[in-house]
Protein backbone atom coordinates (compact mmCIF):
# COMPACT_ATOMS: atom_id res chain seq x y z
CA UNK A 1 0.00 0.00 0.00
CA UNK A 2 2.63 2.52 1.16
CA UNK A 3 6.37 1.91 0.86
CA UNK A 4 9.32 4.20 1.45
CA UNK A 5 12.68 3.24 0.00
CA UNK A 6 15.88 4.89 1.16
CA UNK A 7 14.11 8.13 2.08
CA UNK A 8 16.56 10.91 2.84
CA UNK A 9 15.54 14.39 3.96
CA UNK A 10 17.87 17.27 4.77
CA UNK A 11 17.21 20.56 6.55
CA UNK A 12 20.27 22.47 5.38
CA UNK A 13 23.23 20.48 6.65
CA UNK A 14 21.09 18.53 9.14
CA UNK A 15 19.94 15.12 7.93
CA UNK A 16 16.48 14.50 9.41
CA UNK A 17 15.85 11.22 7.57
CA UNK A 18 18.77 9.00 6.68
CA UNK A 19 17.78 6.23 4.30
CA UNK A 20 14.44 5.21 5.79
CA UNK A 21 12.84 2.09 4.33
CA UNK A 22 9.43 1.13 5.72
CA UNK A 23 6.13 -0.20 4.46
CA UNK A 24 2.49 -0.47 5.49
CA UNK A 25 0.27 -3.17 3.98
CA UNK A 26 -3.40 -2.58 3.17
CA UNK A 27 -5.49 -2.41 6.35
CA UNK A 28 -2.47 -2.39 8.67
CA UNK A 29 -1.98 -0.14 11.67
CA UNK A 30 1.74 0.52 11.93
CA UNK A 31 3.30 2.52 14.74
CA UNK A 32 6.41 4.68 14.45
CA UNK A 33 8.08 4.89 17.85
CA UNK A 34 10.74 7.44 18.62
CA UNK A 35 11.78 10.24 20.91
CA UNK A 36 11.30 13.93 20.16
CA UNK A 37 13.41 14.91 17.18
CA UNK A 38 13.97 11.32 16.06
CA UNK A 39 12.45 12.04 12.65
CA UNK A 40 8.83 10.84 12.97
CA UNK A 41 7.26 14.16 12.00
CA UNK A 42 9.80 14.72 9.21
CA UNK A 43 8.89 11.32 7.83
CA UNK A 44 5.19 12.22 7.73
CA UNK A 45 5.90 15.68 6.27
CA UNK A 46 7.88 13.99 3.50
CA UNK A 47 5.13 11.46 2.76
CA UNK A 48 2.46 14.18 2.56
CA UNK A 49 4.63 16.33 0.26
CA UNK A 50 5.21 19.24 2.64
CA UNK A 51 8.95 18.52 2.58
CA UNK A 52 10.83 17.25 -0.45
CA UNK A 53 13.07 14.21 -0.15
CA UNK A 54 16.62 14.73 -1.30
CA UNK A 55 16.85 11.04 -2.13
CA UNK A 56 14.61 7.96 -2.15
CA UNK A 57 11.14 7.00 -3.27
CA UNK A 58 7.66 6.91 -1.77
CA UNK A 59 5.44 4.31 -3.38
CA UNK A 60 1.70 4.43 -2.91
CA UNK A 61 -0.25 1.76 -4.79
CA UNK A 62 2.56 1.36 -7.35
CA UNK A 63 2.90 5.10 -8.01
CA UNK A 64 5.93 7.05 -6.89
CA UNK A 65 4.43 10.05 -5.05
CA UNK A 66 7.78 11.54 -3.97
CA UNK A 67 8.02 15.11 -5.31
CA UNK A 68 4.28 15.51 -5.85
CA UNK A 69 2.42 18.50 -4.44
CA UNK A 70 0.55 18.01 -1.11
CA UNK A 71 -2.78 18.58 -2.89
CA UNK A 72 -1.99 15.76 -5.35
CA UNK A 73 -1.03 13.41 -2.53
CA UNK A 74 -4.30 14.10 -0.67
CA UNK A 75 -6.15 13.56 -3.94
CA UNK A 76 -4.36 10.21 -4.35
CA UNK A 77 -5.65 9.06 -0.93
CA UNK A 78 -2.85 9.75 1.59
CA UNK A 79 -4.07 12.16 4.28
CA UNK A 80 -1.89 13.56 7.06
CA UNK A 81 -3.26 14.58 10.46
CA UNK A 82 -0.28 16.59 11.73
CA UNK A 83 1.26 17.17 15.13
CA UNK A 84 -0.15 20.42 16.52
CA UNK A 85 -3.40 19.80 14.58
CA UNK A 86 -2.98 22.77 12.18
CA UNK A 87 -6.67 23.67 12.32
CA UNK A 88 -8.23 26.88 11.01
CA UNK A 89 -8.79 28.38 14.47
CA UNK A 90 -11.26 31.13 13.59
CA UNK A 91 -13.45 28.96 11.39
CA UNK A 92 -16.28 26.90 12.82
CA UNK A 93 -15.83 23.20 13.55
CA UNK A 94 -18.20 22.40 10.67
CA UNK A 95 -16.25 24.53 8.20
CA UNK A 96 -12.97 22.95 9.31
CA UNK A 97 -14.45 19.52 8.66
CA UNK A 98 -15.93 20.51 5.30
CA UNK A 99 -12.60 21.91 4.14
CA UNK A 100 -11.15 18.47 4.93
CA UNK A 101 -13.21 17.25 1.97
CA UNK A 102 -11.87 20.00 -0.31
CA UNK A 103 -10.42 17.59 -2.89
CA UNK A 104 -13.81 15.85 -3.12
CA UNK A 105 -15.78 19.12 -3.35
CA UNK A 106 -17.79 17.94 -6.38
CA UNK A 107 -19.27 15.00 -4.48
CA UNK A 108 -21.42 16.82 -1.93
CA UNK A 109 -23.64 13.84 -1.14
CA UNK A 110 -20.77 11.60 -0.03
CA UNK A 111 -19.18 14.51 1.86
CA UNK A 112 -22.39 15.00 3.85
CA UNK A 113 -22.47 11.26 4.59
CA UNK A 114 -18.91 11.27 5.94
CA UNK A 115 -19.62 14.45 7.91
CA UNK A 116 -22.53 12.65 9.59
CA UNK A 117 -20.24 9.69 10.35
CA UNK A 118 -17.64 12.02 11.90
CA UNK A 119 -20.32 13.63 14.07
CA UNK A 120 -21.47 10.14 15.07
CA UNK A 121 -17.91 9.21 15.98
CA UNK A 122 -17.41 12.46 17.94
CA UNK A 123 -20.84 13.62 19.24
CA UNK A 124 -19.24 16.59 21.03
CA UNK A 125 -18.22 18.01 17.64
CA UNK A 126 -21.84 17.98 16.50
CA UNK A 127 -22.76 19.88 19.63
CA UNK A 128 -19.99 22.43 18.99
CA UNK A 129 -20.24 22.47 15.19
CA UNK A 130 -20.82 26.23 15.05
CA UNK A 131 -18.09 27.13 17.56
CA UNK A 132 -14.71 28.42 16.40
CA UNK A 133 -12.27 25.48 16.30
CA UNK A 134 -9.71 27.53 18.22
CA UNK A 135 -12.09 27.89 21.18
CA UNK A 136 -12.27 24.12 21.81
CA UNK A 137 -10.27 22.15 24.39
CA UNK A 138 -7.12 20.32 23.27
CA UNK A 139 -8.88 16.96 23.13
CA UNK A 140 -11.78 18.36 21.12
CA UNK A 141 -9.38 20.06 18.72
CA UNK A 142 -7.65 16.72 18.22
CA UNK A 143 -11.03 15.22 17.36
CA UNK A 144 -11.58 18.00 14.79
CA UNK A 145 -8.14 17.27 13.32
CA UNK A 146 -8.86 13.53 13.03
CA UNK A 147 -12.37 14.25 11.71
CA UNK A 148 -10.98 16.67 9.14
CA UNK A 149 -8.50 14.05 7.98
CA UNK A 150 -11.30 11.48 7.65
CA UNK A 151 -13.28 13.92 5.50
CA UNK A 152 -10.45 13.59 2.94
CA UNK A 153 -11.46 9.89 2.52
CA UNK A 154 -8.00 8.52 3.26
CA UNK A 155 -6.82 5.12 2.12
CA UNK A 156 -3.71 5.76 4.19
CA UNK A 157 -4.02 7.96 7.26
CA UNK A 158 -0.88 9.46 8.79
CA UNK A 159 -1.47 10.37 12.44
CA UNK A 160 1.31 12.35 14.09
CA UNK A 161 1.27 12.32 17.89
CA UNK A 162 -2.52 12.45 18.29
CA UNK A 163 -2.25 11.94 22.06
CA UNK A 164 0.25 14.73 22.68
CA UNK A 165 -0.83 16.99 25.54
CA UNK A 166 -4.14 15.20 26.16
CA UNK A 167 -5.54 13.93 29.46
CA UNK A 168 -5.21 10.12 29.91
CA UNK A 169 -8.94 9.58 29.55
CA UNK A 170 -9.02 11.53 26.28
CA UNK A 171 -5.95 9.62 25.03
CA UNK A 172 -7.84 6.38 25.57
CA UNK A 173 -10.84 7.75 23.65
CA UNK A 174 -8.69 9.01 20.76
CA UNK A 175 -6.78 5.73 20.46
CA UNK A 176 -10.11 3.87 20.54
CA UNK A 177 -11.31 5.95 17.59
CA UNK A 178 -8.06 5.28 15.71
CA UNK A 179 -8.58 1.55 16.23
CA UNK A 180 -12.14 1.87 14.87
CA UNK A 181 -10.91 3.79 11.81
CA UNK A 182 -8.39 1.02 11.16
CA UNK A 183 -10.98 -1.71 11.74
CA UNK A 184 -13.10 -0.02 9.06
CA UNK A 185 -10.33 -0.68 6.53
CA UNK A 186 -8.16 2.45 6.54
CA UNK A 187 -4.42 1.83 6.65
CA UNK A 188 -2.96 3.84 9.52
CA UNK A 189 0.58 5.00 10.15
CA UNK A 190 0.70 6.29 13.73
CA UNK A 191 3.61 8.24 15.22
CA UNK A 192 3.54 8.09 19.01
CA UNK A 193 5.74 8.68 22.02
CA UNK A 194 3.15 6.94 24.17
CA UNK A 195 4.54 3.57 23.09
CA UNK A 196 2.64 1.30 25.44
CA UNK A 197 -0.76 2.72 24.48
CA UNK A 198 0.08 2.74 20.76
CA UNK A 199 1.32 -0.84 20.78
CA UNK A 200 -1.98 -1.96 22.30
CA UNK A 201 -3.77 -1.13 19.05
CA UNK A 202 -0.97 -1.83 16.51
CA UNK A 203 0.16 -5.04 14.91
CA UNK A 204 3.61 -3.89 13.90
CA UNK A 205 5.98 -1.05 14.71
CA UNK A 206 9.22 0.61 13.70
CA UNK A 207 11.60 2.35 16.09
CA UNK A 208 13.21 5.46 14.65
CA UNK A 209 16.28 7.15 16.11
CA UNK A 210 18.26 10.05 14.60
CA UNK A 211 16.47 9.63 11.27
CA UNK A 212 17.20 5.92 10.96
CA UNK A 213 15.10 2.80 11.54
CA UNK A 214 16.86 0.95 14.35
CA UNK A 215 14.30 -1.75 15.02
CA UNK A 216 11.24 -3.32 13.44
CA UNK A 217 8.91 -5.98 14.72
CA UNK A 218 5.45 -7.08 15.71
CA UNK A 219 3.76 -5.88 18.88
CA UNK A 220 4.89 -8.76 21.10
CA UNK A 221 8.52 -8.57 19.98
CA UNK A 222 8.73 -4.85 20.72
CA UNK A 223 6.81 -5.03 24.01
CA UNK A 224 9.23 -7.71 25.20
CA UNK A 225 12.36 -5.98 23.98
CA UNK A 226 14.47 -4.66 26.83
CA UNK A 227 15.68 -1.58 24.95
CA UNK A 228 12.18 -0.57 23.87
CA UNK A 229 10.80 -1.12 27.34
CA UNK A 230 13.52 1.05 28.87
CA UNK A 231 13.49 3.82 26.29
CA UNK A 232 9.81 4.15 25.43
CA UNK A 233 7.69 2.35 28.01
CA UNK A 234 9.66 3.19 31.13
CA UNK A 235 9.57 -0.29 32.58
CA UNK B 1 -23.67 71.26 10.42
CA UNK B 2 -23.00 71.59 6.71
CA UNK B 3 -19.25 71.87 7.28
CA UNK B 4 -19.30 68.88 9.62
CA UNK B 5 -21.17 66.87 7.00
CA UNK B 6 -18.65 67.96 4.38
CA UNK B 7 -15.77 66.67 6.52
CA UNK B 8 -17.67 63.48 7.19
CA UNK B 9 -18.08 62.97 3.45
CA UNK B 10 -14.41 63.75 2.81
CA UNK B 11 -13.39 61.35 5.55
CA UNK B 12 -15.59 58.59 4.15
CA UNK B 13 -14.22 59.17 0.64
CA UNK B 14 -10.60 59.05 1.76
CA UNK B 15 -11.25 56.21 4.20
CA UNK B 16 -12.98 53.99 1.66
CA UNK B 17 -10.16 54.44 -0.88
CA UNK B 18 -7.53 53.77 1.79
CA UNK B 19 -9.49 50.73 2.96
CA UNK B 20 -9.57 49.24 -0.56
CA UNK B 21 -5.81 49.66 -0.94
CA UNK B 22 -5.16 48.34 2.57
CA UNK B 23 -7.44 45.33 1.98
CA UNK B 24 -5.28 44.18 -0.94
CA UNK B 25 -2.15 44.72 1.09
CA UNK B 26 -3.46 42.86 4.13
CA UNK B 27 -4.76 39.93 2.05
CA UNK B 28 -1.32 39.34 0.56
CA UNK B 29 0.35 39.84 3.94
CA UNK B 30 -2.11 37.53 5.73
CA UNK B 31 -1.52 34.70 3.30
CA UNK B 32 2.04 35.02 2.12
CA UNK B 33 3.55 37.18 4.88
CA UNK B 34 4.99 39.46 2.22
CA UNK B 35 5.03 43.18 3.05
CA UNK B 36 4.36 44.17 -0.55
CA UNK B 37 5.79 47.68 -0.87
CA UNK B 38 5.09 47.43 -4.60
CA UNK B 39 1.35 47.60 -3.85
CA UNK B 40 1.54 51.42 -4.08
CA UNK B 41 3.00 51.07 -7.57
CA UNK B 42 0.13 48.75 -8.52
CA UNK B 43 -2.25 51.49 -7.35
CA UNK B 44 -0.36 53.98 -9.54
CA UNK B 45 -0.40 51.64 -12.58
CA UNK B 46 -4.16 51.23 -12.03
CA UNK B 47 -4.64 54.98 -12.28
CA UNK B 48 -2.55 55.18 -15.48
CA UNK B 49 -4.36 52.18 -17.00
CA UNK B 50 -7.74 53.83 -16.38
CA UNK B 51 -6.35 57.12 -17.73
CA UNK B 52 -5.19 55.30 -20.89
CA UNK B 53 -8.47 53.45 -21.39
CA UNK B 54 -10.56 56.63 -20.98
CA UNK B 55 -8.19 59.19 -22.52
CA UNK B 56 -6.65 57.27 -25.43
CA UNK B 57 -9.14 54.50 -26.18
CA UNK B 58 -12.21 56.57 -25.29
CA UNK B 59 -13.64 53.85 -23.07
CA UNK B 60 -16.54 54.39 -20.70
CA UNK B 61 -15.42 55.09 -17.07
CA UNK B 62 -16.75 51.79 -15.71
CA UNK B 63 -15.30 49.77 -18.59
CA UNK B 64 -11.98 51.52 -17.95
CA UNK B 65 -12.23 50.51 -14.29
CA UNK B 66 -12.75 46.85 -15.21
CA UNK B 67 -9.92 47.07 -17.75
CA UNK B 68 -7.57 48.65 -15.20
CA UNK B 69 -8.52 45.99 -12.63
CA UNK B 70 -7.74 43.23 -15.16
CA UNK B 71 -4.39 44.78 -16.17
CA UNK B 72 -3.24 45.31 -12.58
CA UNK B 73 -4.51 41.90 -11.46
CA UNK B 74 -2.38 40.35 -14.21
CA UNK B 75 0.60 42.49 -13.23
CA UNK B 76 0.19 41.46 -9.58
CA UNK B 77 0.02 37.78 -10.53
CA UNK B 78 3.14 38.15 -12.67
CA UNK B 79 4.95 39.83 -9.77
CA UNK B 80 4.05 36.83 -7.62
CA UNK B 81 5.08 34.17 -10.13
CA UNK B 82 8.22 35.88 -11.38
CA UNK B 83 9.49 37.40 -8.12
CA UNK B 84 7.84 36.53 -4.80
CA UNK B 85 7.19 32.85 -5.51
CA UNK B 86 10.85 32.36 -6.39
CA UNK B 87 11.85 33.91 -3.06
CA UNK B 88 9.57 31.75 -0.92
CA UNK B 89 12.47 29.99 0.81
CA UNK B 90 14.63 33.12 1.05
CA UNK B 91 14.93 35.29 4.20
CA UNK B 92 12.04 37.83 4.57
CA UNK B 93 14.41 40.72 3.87
CA UNK B 94 14.74 39.49 0.26
CA UNK B 95 10.96 39.86 -0.28
CA UNK B 96 11.09 43.44 0.99
CA UNK B 97 14.06 44.37 -1.20
CA UNK B 98 12.39 42.73 -4.21
CA UNK B 99 9.14 44.62 -3.53
CA UNK B 100 10.98 47.95 -3.36
CA UNK B 101 12.81 47.03 -6.56
CA UNK B 102 9.51 46.28 -8.29
CA UNK B 103 8.07 49.58 -7.06
CA UNK B 104 11.00 51.50 -8.58
CA UNK B 105 10.86 49.46 -11.79
CA UNK B 106 7.15 50.11 -12.35
CA UNK B 107 7.57 53.81 -11.61
CA UNK B 108 10.44 54.05 -14.08
CA UNK B 109 8.40 52.25 -16.76
CA UNK B 110 5.44 54.61 -16.28
CA UNK B 111 7.67 57.67 -16.25
CA UNK B 112 9.39 56.52 -19.46
CA UNK B 113 6.00 56.12 -21.15
CA UNK B 114 3.94 59.05 -19.84
CA UNK B 115 6.60 61.37 -18.43
CA UNK B 116 6.80 62.83 -14.93
CA UNK B 117 4.08 65.45 -15.39
CA UNK B 118 0.68 65.40 -13.72
CA UNK B 119 -2.40 64.03 -15.48
CA UNK B 120 -6.03 64.14 -14.59
CA UNK B 121 -8.82 61.68 -15.33
CA UNK B 122 -11.83 63.68 -16.49
CA UNK B 123 -14.57 63.33 -13.84
CA UNK B 124 -17.24 61.07 -15.35
CA UNK B 125 -19.89 62.49 -13.03
CA UNK B 126 -19.14 66.21 -12.45
CA UNK B 127 -22.62 66.89 -11.05
CA UNK B 128 -23.33 68.15 -7.56
CA UNK B 129 -25.95 66.31 -5.55
CA UNK B 130 -28.12 68.37 -3.18
CA UNK B 131 -30.09 66.78 -0.38
CA UNK B 132 -31.96 69.33 1.80
CA UNK B 133 -29.26 71.77 2.86
CA UNK B 134 -26.40 69.44 2.14
CA UNK B 135 -24.23 69.47 -0.98
CA UNK B 136 -22.05 66.61 -2.20
CA UNK B 137 -20.08 66.04 -5.43
CA UNK B 138 -21.48 62.97 -7.21
CA UNK B 139 -18.00 61.45 -7.70
CA UNK B 140 -17.43 61.34 -3.94
CA UNK B 141 -20.73 59.54 -3.40
CA UNK B 142 -19.79 57.09 -6.17
CA UNK B 143 -16.42 56.43 -4.52
CA UNK B 144 -18.10 55.65 -1.20
CA UNK B 145 -20.86 53.49 -2.71
CA UNK B 146 -18.53 51.56 -5.03
CA UNK B 147 -15.87 51.01 -2.36
CA UNK B 148 -18.33 49.76 0.24
CA UNK B 149 -20.14 47.68 -2.41
CA UNK B 150 -16.85 46.05 -3.35
CA UNK B 151 -15.96 45.41 0.30
CA UNK B 152 -19.33 43.70 0.77
CA UNK B 153 -18.78 41.55 -2.33
CA UNK B 154 -15.29 40.65 -1.10
CA UNK B 155 -16.66 39.78 2.34
CA UNK B 156 -19.36 37.53 0.83
CA UNK B 157 -16.80 35.91 -1.48
CA UNK B 158 -14.40 35.16 1.38
CA UNK B 159 -16.99 33.91 3.85
CA UNK B 160 -19.69 32.30 1.69
CA UNK B 161 -17.81 30.59 -1.13
CA UNK B 162 -15.54 27.57 -1.07
CA UNK B 163 -12.86 29.35 -3.12
CA UNK B 164 -12.98 32.29 -0.69
CA UNK B 165 -12.69 29.87 2.23
CA UNK B 166 -9.45 28.51 0.77
CA UNK B 167 -7.94 32.00 1.03
CA UNK B 168 -9.04 32.36 4.65
CA UNK B 169 -7.86 28.81 5.43
CA UNK B 170 -4.45 29.57 3.94
CA UNK B 171 -4.25 32.77 6.02
CA UNK B 172 -5.19 30.96 9.23
CA UNK B 173 -2.91 27.97 8.75
CA UNK B 174 -0.82 27.53 5.65
CA UNK B 175 0.32 23.95 6.38
CA UNK B 176 -3.17 22.94 7.49
CA UNK B 177 -4.55 24.24 4.20
CA UNK B 178 -2.00 22.29 2.17
CA UNK B 179 -2.79 19.14 4.15
CA UNK B 180 -6.48 19.24 3.16
CA UNK B 181 -5.44 19.52 -0.48
CA UNK B 182 -5.75 23.28 -1.03
CA UNK B 183 -3.26 24.24 -3.73
CA UNK B 184 -1.06 26.98 -2.27
CA UNK B 185 -0.03 28.15 -5.75
CA UNK B 186 -3.62 28.69 -6.90
CA UNK B 187 -4.50 30.53 -3.69
CA UNK B 188 -1.44 32.70 -4.04
CA UNK B 189 -2.30 33.61 -7.67
CA UNK B 190 -5.90 34.37 -6.71
CA UNK B 191 -4.86 36.51 -3.76
CA UNK B 192 -2.42 38.58 -5.80
CA UNK B 193 -5.06 39.01 -8.53
CA UNK B 194 -7.66 40.24 -6.02
CA UNK B 195 -5.12 42.49 -4.35
CA UNK B 196 -4.11 44.05 -7.68
CA UNK B 197 -7.71 44.49 -8.81
CA UNK B 198 -8.62 46.23 -5.52
CA UNK B 199 -5.70 48.65 -5.92
CA UNK B 200 -6.74 49.44 -9.50
CA UNK B 201 -10.38 50.01 -8.58
CA UNK B 202 -9.32 52.28 -5.69
CA UNK B 203 -7.09 54.27 -8.07
CA UNK B 204 -9.78 54.56 -10.76
CA UNK B 205 -12.34 55.71 -8.20
CA UNK B 206 -10.00 58.31 -6.68
CA UNK B 207 -8.34 59.61 -9.87
CA UNK B 208 -11.17 61.93 -11.02
CA UNK B 209 -10.74 64.00 -7.84
CA UNK B 210 -6.99 63.65 -7.60
CA UNK B 211 -3.90 63.92 -9.82
CA UNK B 212 -2.14 61.08 -11.61
CA UNK B 213 1.67 61.03 -11.49
CA UNK B 214 4.38 58.35 -11.22
CA UNK B 215 5.05 58.68 -7.48
CA UNK B 216 1.35 58.95 -6.50
CA UNK B 217 1.53 55.53 -4.81
CA UNK B 218 4.17 56.48 -2.22
CA UNK B 219 1.97 58.24 0.32
CA UNK B 220 -0.92 55.84 -0.30
CA UNK B 221 1.21 52.76 0.40
CA UNK B 222 2.71 54.35 3.52
CA UNK B 223 -0.79 55.05 4.80
CA UNK B 224 -1.98 51.58 3.81
CA UNK B 225 0.83 50.14 5.93
CA UNK B 226 -0.19 52.39 8.82
CA UNK B 227 -3.76 51.12 8.38
CA UNK B 228 -2.89 47.43 8.39
CA UNK B 229 -0.57 47.87 11.36
CA UNK B 230 -3.35 49.73 13.19
CA UNK B 231 -5.96 47.17 12.19
CA UNK B 232 -3.76 44.16 12.90
CA UNK B 233 -1.56 42.66 10.18
CA UNK B 234 -3.60 40.30 8.02
CA UNK B 235 -6.97 41.34 9.47
CA UNK B 236 -9.69 42.16 6.93
CA UNK B 237 -12.07 44.04 9.28
CA UNK B 238 -8.97 45.75 10.66
CA UNK B 239 -8.11 47.10 7.19
CA UNK B 240 -11.61 48.52 6.73
CA UNK B 241 -11.88 50.07 10.19
CA UNK B 242 -8.27 51.27 10.03
CA UNK B 243 -8.91 52.87 6.63
CA UNK B 244 -11.91 54.74 7.94
CA UNK B 245 -10.08 55.83 11.11
CA UNK B 246 -7.26 57.33 9.03
CA UNK B 247 -9.70 58.85 6.52
CA UNK B 248 -11.76 60.60 9.21
CA UNK B 249 -8.68 61.65 11.17
CA UNK B 250 -7.15 63.25 8.08
CA UNK B 251 -10.36 64.93 7.01
CA UNK B 252 -11.31 66.36 10.41
CA UNK B 253 -7.66 67.04 11.30
CA UNK B 254 -7.13 69.01 8.08
CA UNK B 255 -10.17 71.17 8.82
CA UNK B 256 -10.00 71.62 12.58
CA UNK B 257 -6.18 71.66 12.95
CA UNK B 258 -4.46 72.54 9.67
CA UNK B 259 -4.21 71.10 6.16
CA UNK B 260 -0.41 71.31 6.56
CA UNK B 261 -0.57 68.51 9.11
CA UNK B 262 -3.00 66.33 7.13
CA UNK B 263 -0.43 63.68 6.17
CA UNK B 264 1.28 63.67 9.57
CA UNK B 265 -1.98 62.74 11.32
CA UNK B 266 -1.94 59.13 10.09
CA UNK B 267 1.56 58.56 11.42
CA UNK B 268 0.85 60.37 14.72
CA UNK B 269 -2.21 58.13 15.15
CA UNK B 270 -0.06 55.07 14.45
CA UNK B 271 2.33 55.99 17.25
CA UNK B 272 -0.53 56.81 19.63
CA UNK B 273 -2.62 53.68 19.03
CA UNK B 274 0.35 51.33 19.02
CA UNK B 275 1.55 52.81 22.32
CA UNK B 276 -1.82 51.93 23.86
CA UNK B 277 -2.52 48.74 21.90
CA UNK B 278 0.66 47.30 20.34
CA UNK B 279 -1.17 44.32 18.79
CA UNK B 280 -3.40 46.60 16.66
CA UNK B 281 -7.18 46.89 16.74
CA UNK B 282 -7.99 43.39 15.39
CA UNK B 283 -4.94 41.31 16.19
CA UNK B 284 -6.20 37.80 15.57
CA UNK B 285 -5.47 37.56 11.86
CA UNK B 286 -7.49 37.35 8.66
CA UNK B 287 -11.14 36.40 8.78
Amino acid sequence: MLRLEGAQLNYGSFRALDGITIHADPGELVVMLGANGAGKSSLFLAISGLRKLSRGNIWFKDQNIAGRKPSQIVQAGVVHCPEGRKLFPEMSVRKNLLLGAYVHRQDKKETQKILDQVFEMFPILHEKRNDAAGSLSGGQQQMVAIGRALMGRPEVLLLDEPSLGLAPLVVKQVLGVIKTINDNGTTVLLAEQNAYAALQIARRAYVIESGRIVMEGDRETLLNDERVRKAYIGA
Amino acid sequence: MNIFFQQLLNGLTLGSVYALVALGLTLVYGILHIPNFAHGALYMVGAYAAFYFVGTLGANYWVAMIGAAAVVALLAVLSDRLIFHRLKDAPPLHDMIAAIGLLLFLEACIQATWGAEFHRLAPPYPQIVRVFDLVAPAQRLIIIAAAFGLMLVLHLFLTRTLVGSTIIAMAQNREGASLVGIDATKVSILTFAISGALAAVAATLFSPINLIYPSMGHLVIMKAFVIIILGGMGSIPGAIVGGLVIGFAESFGAFYVSTNYKDIIAFALLVLILSLRPQGLFPSGAR
